[in-house]
């Protein structure tokens, strides 16, 4: 297992996927946005069951590679384009899964519309541990002019300022300046996406499937659709998602999933 | 993969050469050197296009007409179906394993024995499908009319091809429009119409061997001899076609090595124990001859004969849902097959297209679509599945041998994760049943059989006589 400082030192890899062929692109915040990251872009095509992946990349693949060759140039540089790769499939998520584990990737993107960021709101949710969450901020606004608010919903108030706290004292040696925010007994989407009105990005942890998230789609997706800026989703990795099970009968970390999980906002 | 397979070569009558690419395959996904095609599809997904496929003709159309012909012994038909099938789906998952592509056997035979041979399996199985889905369809037309009667609509059997042509015109276009979750659906319907099976089939058999109800209907075995016992399975062999269509998506699935041979193997398996237990049951509740009068939807009879009404209606539905599940899969595997046989340049490259707005074979799905009208306006059931088991009958037989050609001389490439047991016997045995059972056929199936046999070839020596695909992977 890596340490905290480990990961402050390897560079932090994010996924940007995009529907290639429908002229998804990326907005220039977004780019700017991932400048000090180590970015994959991952073009996909989504095909009904009818039409097999191979039959599409025929008539397809040169157009999508030419596309996905100019994104990963605004990546990087037109010297140095960051790393792509283009996939047909049958499923989005799955694609995005395995593309994910295979580059290593800490984080994915969900594309928006944003010009410069220069608040970042911090949402302290999902399966993914503080911890984690926090390490990636730090290296995404390290030495930036990037305001960064930690959000959390909770019905505890005193574990969740205390979470805060500590969350907020991990990233303040990176950031400019840091702010919490705490809604208590607030419905935790609708808080997150208020809280998101001021703000011009938002990073999130990833979560486990589960009955609403197949009935109205993965949180972080419906948080993007809210949101309409990009959306940043640290992945849990293996490790992580175990200690952090373990963990959870007794800390903090467990009242904001379970904060989470008891909105079913469905306003999609 | 070995060392760089042999690149196809030549062109066909429009310049345009086969598109082969080098590729490796992952559990996850096959990497051509410009990008990646994600495997989606399990173990489960594979089975329901294996059992979706197979189920609709063997329970629901043809129990009537095989007790008719072989009397109970139809039962012992359906088991030498099941074993020629096994006897083929055994090689067949040995090549889908080393081949997990798109295109099925047309793949492997114009891999293993060359053009010629690749050309008029893939062509042949074209129509083969068509003929096939041709046959569902005038199946769900039947069971669509009956489902009408039983809840109190008599329109008669003038109905049952005008339905057939409107779902089959209906299938064509939901498939060329597109419906996401079509595979679930699928699945779905699998799982439904299995559940049905099992309760009802499991009622008779406790009722057909006397523990509950009254005794079973004490007949001969076999009344007209051993004979139509092998024609009829001649006959009623279409209601195995299912198997190979899941080489057909062998290029989606995931984990091809362990999925590809558990879902061809284990859909034969679990159809034919099916089948065998429906004929039993029926030849329990009725005479062959009454069977045989009762026709395409027998079945429904022998529903009221053990559950009333209930049962009559369980059947009717299981049918419906049974035969529309077999015609939409088998359109699905036409378009692929097309596809696989016109990304070789045997067939204009524009027979593949895919349009813009569903994402959709639209080209392909047509040239299923069409043809399959035609023949479903002729009604001809037998006909349509003597047709439709001949010219599978022919790539099967043709399987086991490229099979036997591959392993005689193995090339670099060729590096199966399931290797068939019972080499060399299993693969002869398989061609000698596949062929033979053709032989058993009524020589008007024989003749339509040849007749689009020899024009495939002819098709080949006008289209696309320099292409060569031997061994190019």
């Amino acid at each position: 297992m890596t340490t905290q400082d480990d990961r402050n030192t390897t560079m932090t890899r994010v996924l940007v996927p995009l529907a290639i062929l429908e002229g998804e692109s990326v907005s220039a915040g977004l780019t700017t946005l991932l400048e000090p990251m180590n970015v994959t872009v991952l073009g996909y095509h989504v095909l009904p069951e009818q039409t097999p992946p191979d039959q599409a990349r025929l008539q397809y693949g040169d157009r999508a590679t030419d596309a996905l060759a100019d994104i990963a140039t605004e990546f990087g540089s037109a010297d140095v384009p960051a790393e792509y790769r283009l996939v047909f499939t049958h499923n989005r998520k799955r694609t995005i899964d395995r593309v994910a584990t295979e580059t290593a990737a800490d984080a994915y993107a969900i594309r928006g519309a944003t010009g410069p960021v220069e608040r970042l709101l911090v949402a302290l949710t999902g399966d993914v541990a503080v911890d984690r969450i926090c390490a990636f901020v730090s290296a995404l606004v390290a030495g930036r002019e990037i305001d960064v608010t930690l959000f959390l919903a909770t019905d505890h108030e005193p574990t969740g300022r205390e979470l805060l706290d500590r969350a907020a004292a991990a990233i303040s040696d990176h950031a400019v300046a840091v702010r919490t925010e705490l809604a208590v007994d607030e419905p935790p989407f609708d808080a997150l996406l208020d809280a998101a009105i001021d703000h011009d990005a938002i990073v999130m942890g990833e979560r486990a499937p589960s009955l609403r998230s197949i009935v109205f789609g993965d949180d972080a997706e419906r948080v993007a659709a809210g949101s309409v800026g990009p959306v940043l989703v640290v992945r849990t990795d293996a490790e992580d998602a175990k200690s952090t099970a373990d963990r959870s009968a007794q800390t903090a970390a467990a009242d904001v999933e379970s904060a989470g999980d008891r909105d079913a906002p469905d306003d999609q | 993969m070995g060392d760089p397979p042999v690149s196809a070569e030549g062109t066909n009558i429009d310049g345009e050469t086969p598109a082969v690419e080098p590729t490796s395959v992952t559990d996850e996904a096959t990497i051509t050197d410009d990008a990646e095609l994600e495997r989606t599809l399990g173990l489960s997904g594979g089975l329901a296009i294996g059992i979706g496929t197979m189920i609709g003709a063997g329970i629901f159309i043809f129990p009537g007409l095989a007790a008719g012909q072989a009397g109970p012994a139809a039962a012992a038909s359906f088991a030498l179906g099941a074993v020629v099938a096994l006897l083929v789906a055994l090689p067949a998952s040995e090549l889908a394993t080393a081949m997990p592509k798109s295109g099925g056997g047309y793949y492997f035979i114009s891999r293993g024995l060359g053009t010629l041979a690749g050309a008029v399996v893939g062509l042949s199985l074209w129509f083969g499908l068509v003929f096939a889905t041709a046959f569902y369809l005038v199946g769900f037309g039947y069971y669509a009319v009956d489902t009408l009667a039983e809840v109190g609509i008599a329109v008669g059997e003038g109905f049952v091809i005008p339905i057939a042509l409107l779902f089959g015109a209906g299938f064509t276009v939901l498939n060329v429009t597109g419906t996401e979750n079509a595979a679930k659906l699928q699945n779905g319907i699998v799982a439904l119409l299995l559940s049905i099976l099992v309760a009802f089939l499991g009622y008779g058999s406790l009722d057909a061997v006397g523990v509950i109800g009254a005794s079973a209907t004490p007949e001969q075995f076999a009344p007209f001899g051993a004979f139509p016992v092998v024609t009829t399975a001649a006959l009623v062999f279409t209601s195995y076609l299912g198997f190979a269509q899941v080489a057909t998506v062998a290029g989606e699935m995931k984990d091809p090595g362990r999925n590809l041979p558990l879902a061809m193997v284990g859909s034969v398996l679990i159809v034919g124990l099916l089948y065998v237990v429906t004929i039993f049951v029926a030849t329990s509740a009725f005479e062959s001859q009454t069977l045989a009068g009762f026709g395409e939807t027998a079945m429904v009879e022998v529903g009221r004969h053990y559950l009333g009404a209930a049962g009559a209606f369980a059947i009717v539905f299981g049918g419906l849902l049974a035969t529309m599940s077999s015609a939409n899969a088998s359109i699905l595997s036409t378009s692929r097959a097309i596809y696989a046989v016109s990304k070789d340049a045997l067939l204009p490259r524009r027979a593949s297209r895919i349009n813009l707005r569903y994402g959709t074979p639209h080209v392909a799905l047509g040239l299923a679509g069409g043809p399959i009208l035609v023949l479903t306006a002729t009604g001809r059931v037998e006909l349509l599945a003597e047709v439709a088991s001949f010219l599978h009958l022919i790539m099967y037989g043709l399987i086991c041998v490229a099979l036997v050609a591959l392993r005689r001389d193995e090339p670099d490439w060729y590096d199966p994760d399931f290797r068939v047991p019972g080499y060399p016997i299993v693969p002869a045995l398989g061609a000698i049943a596949s062929f033979g059972l053709i032989a058993f056929m009524q020589p008007a199936s024989q003749i339509v059989g040849i007749g689009i046999m020899l024009a495939t070839a002819g098709w080949y020596a006008y289209y696309a006589q320099d292409v060569t695909l031997k061994g190019a992977l």
